[in-house]
């Protein structure tokens, strides 16, 4: 295969990878190969994708940066400032470690009153603003009405049923 | 990997790269056409290809296994047995193995339940035709509202698989992943991926056998004697195959989605008719339920189960109930847009 999915797969050398890297900066349509595997990868991997233009945007602002020639700030500082120029090089890896150092440590986190409950998106700020709540199995004859009318249904075949009678005992008010 | 049609890594074949000269630009256009526009579409239809063959080996293959379904923080495996026989009848049988004990049934066009800690049947019959595959139609509407990405190689359950990425072109649907057996096609892993493309729900075989004999027991329920003192709720059985107006309609469809029937059914567990009309954008379905209010009357509820978002919503003397594997704003909006049609001169 090619030079940059051993890249990606760690299976160069140093030398070879800073050629690779100056193979990047060069030409805009393999640049342009490296961001979509990566984001091939990240979806692959369920891991959240970065927003459109991150990357122009992030160099945009480093380029506002000062250079910090002696950091002397606390440890979350220095990292930071260690992430921020390893990203300039334009690792995506970096980029993306950067930014989850940076949501969990210096980015104000907004508190939100939430149950632990992990849910789907909740529902439009025009809306009510529901908590969606998991469903306690008052609702599985509804989906087993839905499941057959589904195109997910001819897909996978029989598997999504699971959805209609999984884990909750049905409640049955009649 | 299709998508390196159009990324073209070797720096000794790429045509004019780059493209500084206004001559070289045009000398190279119709190569970079061809290397880009004709993979493009070409990937499109190899991706729509993929999920025409999924359904097709889900529907016609003999497979059996255990999958594992993965929803919020819970995980549950069951076991999966499809049988399809000279006849071209379809047998299917699915059974989970933790929890309680729950089984599902389909044979042709009528789908199962056995419930057997409330010793009860749910016996749901489509009386339409199912399709023995995706119709162009279905395709036609998944390329317009997704992207289809052919990606790379996986492997799941130790059978190599083809990545298959369908990333929703608005906030309306949820993105996609499948990644099928790259010989038969058959769906070994399928995920619906949120808008942050956080993982919502997952179903994926942990060990499957691929073709091979069955016998017809493999596909019978292990409560088929036993069930026949449980309640059975045939009730749930569309009576009429005619589609029929409700009378009820959706005043603002959400882009991309059409209706695909609309009828009036009975529905396990509730005693009067229930209108039902079905939404779907090709991948995915949103269901809208009306039946009158119940003794108690409801407030707005929003609940899911995996990836369904399921809304309820008193309408005067009506209940409301709308679900779908949508987000829960798209199935929210459809709730809102839900409007009896008064009887002037339908």
């Amino acid at each position: 295969m090619d030079k940059i999915s051993e890249w990606m797969d760690g299976e160069l050398t140093e030398r070879e990878t800073r050629r690779q890297i100056e193979r990047l900066k060069q030409d805009a349509e393999l640049h342009h190969c490296w961001a979509t595997f990566h984001l091939i990868g990240d979806v692959i991997r369920g891991e959240p994708a970065l927003s459109r233009d991150f990357e122009r945007r992030l160099a945009e602002r480093l380029k506002g940066e000062p250079t910090v020639l002696a950091p002397r700030a606390p440890a979350a500082r220095r990292f930071a400032t260690y992430a921020l120029s390893a990203a300039a090089s334009l690792s995506a890896v970096a980029v993306v470690g950067w930014m989850v150092f940076v949501n969990d440590t210096l980015a104000p986190k907004p508190e939100v009153a939430q149950s632990t409950v992990t849910s789907p998106p909740a529902a439009p700020p025009a809306d009510l603003q529901l908590a969606n709540v998991p469903s306690d199995g008052t609702m599985n004859d509804y989906i087993i009405a839905h499941q057959e009318f589904s195109p997910s249904s001819e897909i996978q075949g029989l598997a999504p049923y699971i959805r209609s009678v999984s884990g909750a005992r049905p409640i049955r008010d009649r | 990997m299709r998508l390196r049609h159009g990324c073209d890594l070797n720096p000794g074949t790429r045509p004019a790269s780059g493209g500084r000269g206004g001559a070289r630009v045009k000398a190279a256009w119709p190569i970079i056409f061809l290397g880009c526009a004709l993979p493009a579409l070409a990937a499109e239809l190899d991706g729509l290809g993929w999920l025409s063959k999924m359904a097709t080996a889900s529907r016609g293959l003999n497979y059996s296994g255990t999958f594992v379904y993965q929803h919020g923080d819970r995980i549950e495996t069951s076991r999966i047995v499809h049988f399809v026989n000279a006849a071209g009848g379809e047998f299917e049988k699915l059974e989970t193995l933790d929890g309680p004990m729950r089984e599902v049934i389909r044979t042709n066009d009528q789908v199962s339940c056995y419930l057997p800690d409330v010793k009860t049947v749910i016996v749901e019959k489509r009386s339409a035709r199912r399709f023995p595959a995706l119709i162009p139609e279905q395709l036609s509407g998944v390329s317009d509202n997704y992207t289809v990405i052919v990606a790379g190689m996986d492997r799941v359950a130790g059978f190599d698989c083809r990545v298959v990425v369908l990333e929703p072109r608005d906030q309306l649907r949820y993105g996609h992943q499948f990644c099928a057996e790259s010989g038969s096609g058959l769906p070994l892993r399928a995920r619906t991926l949120g808008e942050k493309h956080q993982q919502l729900e997952s179903f994926a075989f942990t060990e499957v056998k691929l073709g091979g004999r069955f016998s017809r027991d493999q596909v019978k329920s292990r409560y088929a004697d036993k069930s026949k003192s449980w309640k059975i709720d045939h009730s749930a059985l569309v009576l009429s195959d005619v589609p029929a107006d409700t009378g009820w309609t959706l005043t603002r469809q959400p882009p991309g989605f059409k209706k695909l029937t609309e009828m009036k059914r009975s529905i396990a567990g509730r005693a009067g008719m229930v209108s039902h009309i079905v939404y779907s954008d090709g991948l995915a379905a949103i269901s809208v339920f009306i039946e009158p209010l119940p003794k108690t009357r409801p407030v707005n509820s929003l609940t899911h189960q995996g990836a369904v978002n399921i809304y309820v919503r008193p309408v005067s003397d009506h209940m409301v109930t709308v679900l779908g594997e949508t987000p829960a704003a798209t199935v929210m909006q459809v709730a809102n847009a839900m409007e009896l049609r008064t009887g002037r001169g339908r």
